[in-house]
């Protein structure tokens, strides 16, 4: 298979595409124009040429996304048409999943949705004015703030469709400059988004500040360009450590690097878990959800399972009882939510294979091929290679103290799934110090996602904005402090 | 010729007796002959009597071999050596990992005395000291080393062949029989350790140049320690994911701090030292050299520095392989070291730890399988065989049908391009080969942590100098 990976320059199109890439997975290639001929118009030369963006009002704005996404139905657009047929190639999600997303697509961009961001994430009176800040002590002065927009590169993640379109979104409502870098897992979807909008209105203001381009991450060539703070002011970065520690050599002031950094999930489960029969079901199922949910190819998803149910021969005995439920379970999820995985990790299933080698210290349930597995220890230890959890992977650890679990926790840690609510209330103090940044009930890790909310410990659209000040005071107050 | 085939086919050791050069004339019909013949004699000797094996046959529903593909499914996952959990280590729970090497050997653990055991190398000694087995150890990604369980004559088997390799690469007696002509043994790294490099040393110390007297090393005294080595791995893995710092180090490695810094501040004069005896004792002398290239590489740029050049006689011998892997060599680097050397004849072979055996590198830049080995091409998505003829690309698997007492089938993490099935190579040997063309699977999806044999030392050095600072 072979696609085009047009850029999208300000509201043009240039598909002239004449170097080659390879995606991530699938064994597709991909065409792209040569970034380095357009890096000068990537970038906007004078952050002055910003002021379009300020000649009209939000409500515009909401207004113009909002027929955006009424033009983003995948049944009818021939972008996301072509993108999905690539994704289906360079994805980890199955196709029904994808579907499922694609077809979330125009949501996001309801009226309700973006009016619901900007006013809950930043406060539309700051994104549309300068807002008067209640009187203080000193009397003679007046403070007001206002969030304006920056220019930014973003490196986006290909794991799940809805970063680009959420990307793109954002950068509307905060009235930023993007450029967005796609990652290879999925370098049309974004594209995709954005043609339509060229398609829709090439002027509109919000269309000439957002390009999508690819290329490789680490080519110096374009890098080097752009990551300069006279050119940008911020740099949005999901993805790997690898990635992320690559973008700090371009670290310098006035470029400000704000990271989604990579993150791991887990979850604790108490011993109310194992009451009786039908809640050990239900227990499972949520489980399932926390594991299965995006084929696991989210940071949300659950991975290492702490669960309380006792290490002597009773308690194991109940663990593995809870593992081969939710093995059950996880086969039962319905089809827009989690599939066996379409390319099961081979390194994964070599360790899988390599647990038979020592089967007193853990038991496995699946994983023979591509169907997903439990694995659940046999003391209170975490396989070697709980990093490489992934593709409907999970690890049971047995626990007797909690105390294990909380430990457990640290800076990597993105959601933490729980059961009961009352542990949840119990621990959150506890698990926020340690570094946790998202606790949900056990079965929501990545079914809920309740926007707008913060992201990863940070909220992302208050940092993309530039927070600026206006003091006001009155000339015979300050003339007077000349004087003694 | 059928003398060899016939040989093989009932016992595939026998190859230590072979001229070792014969073993690439052999046609695809004989070769498969001794292939099946191999699988289905270990198939035998070991189904049964490892429970690993048996499992696997059972799982795949094998109950007997009628074709070299039968035995696909029966090859370990290269994880196997390695699939004990990291917390015995942690939690010097020597009796459980005693018991899970037991589970992948036919010799009897249950004779080894634990008592008091705190460190992986205390445990490696004690096994050599119960047990016919000299373990071998790796140098793992994740601090995790994998042991093999060879045993003493296994080790002495492997450095037999590869003698013989050098006596017959280029036909029967072309080159020296240093079994028979001892020569100085000269090894640029430690002399006492347990991985499969040391082990084939010591014993080619004795028997290639006739006894330490007539050997020199670089650590002579100092010892490769496995306990070192995977604290190092665990670092690079902690440090790989952002989480440096994080590592404990095992009360056991804290003790011997005082060991490690003595050692430390000692390696400075061994350098010295080795470079002095190389000149004084075997300067000129044609001498007997294994290490990796990129190991040589250091040691090359050093002797230069210090204006040593062709140091040893012109009929030396080297061995070496492992490529650069790990390592960014310059283009000439091969130059540099057979500028300080003196000499070029070498040979190079690639090889893992896990094999007994290992395919030397042919004029066409290819390397060959000897008999003993039975390679395989898997579908790197479906793990089946691909068809064995022709020219196939996938992930290497390999039975090494030497070992009598460890399960020798095992499926690698590299990426091959395979021929020599039914073609012959045109430096006119049989047999399958590889192309030079080899990568780690891990490296092919964008990146490689691994620390192969040609980092051990550096890894070992730095997780030396992060022990004494951080422990004083």
């Amino acid at each position: 298979m072979s696609f085009t990976v047009p850029l999208l320059l300000r509201g043009q199109v240039i598909d002239e595409a004449t170097v080659e890439f390879g995606g991530r997975r699938g064994g597709v290639s991909f065409r792209a124009p040569d970034l380095s001929k357009y890096l000068n118009e990537l970038t906007l030369s004078a952050p002055s040429k910003m002021g379009d963006l300020y000649t009209i009002s939000l409500e515009e704005i909401f207004d113009f996304l909002a027929k955006l996404g009424e033009r983003l139905h995948p049944e009818d657009n021939p972008y996301l048409q072509e993108s999905f047929e690539l994704s289906r190639a360079t994805s980890g999600l199955s196709d029904s999943i994808l579907r499922h997303h694609y077809e979330g697509i125009p949501n996001y961009f309801r009226k309700e949705a973006t009016r619901d961001i900007a006013e809950r994430l930043i406060g539309i009176d700051y994104l549309e004015g300068w807002v008067e800040q209640p009187q203080t002590i000193q009397r003679n002065t007046r403070l007001s703030i206002r969030a304006v927009g920056a220019r930014a590169v973003h490196i986006i993640a290909g794991n799940v469709p809805v970063v680009g379109v959420t990307t793109v979104i954002r950068n509307a409502i905060t009235r930023s400059d993007a450029i967005i870098k796609t990652p290879s897992n999925d370098p049309l979807t974004t594209a995709a988004v954005v043609r339509t909008m060229i398609d829709m209105d090439p002027d509109h203001p919000v269309t000439r500040h957002v390009s999508v381009a690819y290329w490789k991450g680490g080519d110096t060539s374009v890098e080097e360009y752009l990551y300069d703070p006279r050119r940008i002011e911020k740099i949005i970065a999901w993805g790997g450590f690898a990635g992320i520690k690559h973008l700090t050599q371009y670290l310098q002031p006035g470029l400000d690097l704000i990271t989604l950094d990579p993150k791991h999930s887990a979850t604790i489960i108490g011993p109310e878990a194992f009451a009786d029969d039908a809640s050990l079901d239900a227990i499972a199922k949520r489980l399932a959800l926390d594991v299965g949910v995006l084929n696991q190819e989210g940071c949300v998803n659950a991975r290492v399972v702490y669960v309380q149910s006792g290490t002597d021969e009773a308690g194991l005995e109940r663990a593995n009882e809870l593992g081969k439920r939710t093995f059950a379970a996880l086969q039962g999820l319905p089809d827009h939510l989690s599939t066996p995985h379409k390319a099961f990790d081979p390194e994964l299933k070599a360790e899988l294979d390599a647990l038979s080698f020592v089967e007193d210290e853990f038991k496995l349930y699946g994983g023979r091929r591509n169907e997903g597995a439990v694995i659940v220890s046999q003391s209170d230890v975490a396989v070697d290679f709980a990093r490489m959890l992934a593709c409907r992977v999970a690890n049971i650890v047995p626990i007797d103290d909690v105390e294990t679990a909380v430990r457990s926790v640290n800076a990597y840690t993105q959601t933490i799934g729980i059961y009961p609510e009352s542990l949840k209330a119990r621990l959150r103090d506890r698990l926020a110090f340690q570094g946790a940044q998202r606790l949900v009930s056990l079965g929501g890790a990545a079914t809920l996602m309740q926007t707008p909310q913060p992201q990863d410990g940070i909220e992302p659209l208050r940092r993309s904005v530039k927070w600026i000040t206006d003091e006001r005071a009155d000339g015979d107050y300050l003339a007077a402090m000349a004087t003694a | 010729m059928s003398d060899l085939v016939e040989s093989l086919s009932q016992d595939p050791q026998s190859f230590v007796h072979a001229h070792y050069n014969e073993g690439f004339s052999l046609r695809r019909e004989e070769r498969d002959a001794i292939a099946l013949a191999g699988l289905r004699k270990r198939f035998k000797q070991l189904g049964s009597a490892l429970p690993a094996v048996a499992k696997l046959a059972a799982d795949q529903g094998i109950h007997e071999i009628n074709s070299i593909d039968d035995a696909a499914p029966l090859l370990f996952p290269h994880t196997v050596y390695k699939s004990y959990p990291l917390s015995f280590l942690e939690r010097g729970q020597f009796d459980r990992l005693t018991k899970w090497l037991g589970g992948l050997t036919t010799v009897d653990l249950k004779g080894v005395d634990l008592s008091g055991v705190d460190s992986i190398d205390e445990w490696i000694a004690r096994i050599e000291k119960a047990t016919d087995i000299n373990l071998i150890h790796t140098f793992g990604t994740t601090g995790k080393l994998s042991f093999l369980p060879r045993t003493k004559s296994q080790t002495a088997l492997t450095a037999t062949i590869n003698a013989h390799c050098i006596r017959d690469w280029s036909g029967y007696n072309s080159g020296p029989d240093i079994l028979a002509h001892h020569i100085p043994l000269i090894s640029p790294s430690y002399r006492h350790g347990g991985s499969a490099i040391i082990r084939g040393m010591n014993f080619m110390a004795v028997n290639y140049a006739g006894g330490y007297d007539n050997a020199l090393f670089l650590y002579p005294d100092a010892y490769f320690s496995a306990d070192v080595i995977s604290l190092a791995g665990r670092m690079r893995a902690a440090e790989a994911r952002g989480e440096a710092g994080q590592v404990n180090i095992p009360p056991s490695l804290i003790a011997r701090r005082d060991e490690f810094a003595a050692r430390e501040q000692g390696r400075a004069a061994d350098m010295d030292r080795f470079f002095e005896e190389a000149r004084s004792r075997f300067g000129g002398q044609d001498v007997f050299l294994f290490a990796v290239w990129p190991i040589l590489f250091e040691w090359a740029e050093e002797g230069l520095k210090r204006g040593m050049k062709g140091v040893f006689g012109k009929n030396s011998i080297l061995t070496t392989g492992g490529g650069s892997k790990g390592k960014v060599l310059p283009p000439d680097f091969k130059k540099t070291i057979f500028e300080f050397l003196g000499f070029e004849r070498h040979f190079e072979f690639f090889g893992m730890s896990e094999l007994m055996c290992s395919a030397p590198r042919c004029e066409r830049d290819r390397f060959h399988f000897p008999p003993v080995i039975v390679p395989y091409v898997l579908d790197p998505a479906t793990g089946q065989p691909l068809p064995r003829h022709g020219r196939q690309t996938g992930r290497l698997a390999l039975m090494d049908l030497l070992p009598e007492s460890y399960w020798g089938g095992l499926v690698s993490g590299d990426e091959v391009t395979m021929g020599g099935f039914d073609d012959t190579c045109e430096c006119g040997r049989t047999g399958p080969y590889l192309e030079a063309t080899i990568r780690r699977f891990s490296e092919a999806q964008g990146g490689d942590d691994k620390i192969n044999c040609a980092g051990a030392p550096e890894a070992h050095d730095k997780a030396m100098d992060f022990l004494v600072g951080r422990t004083q």
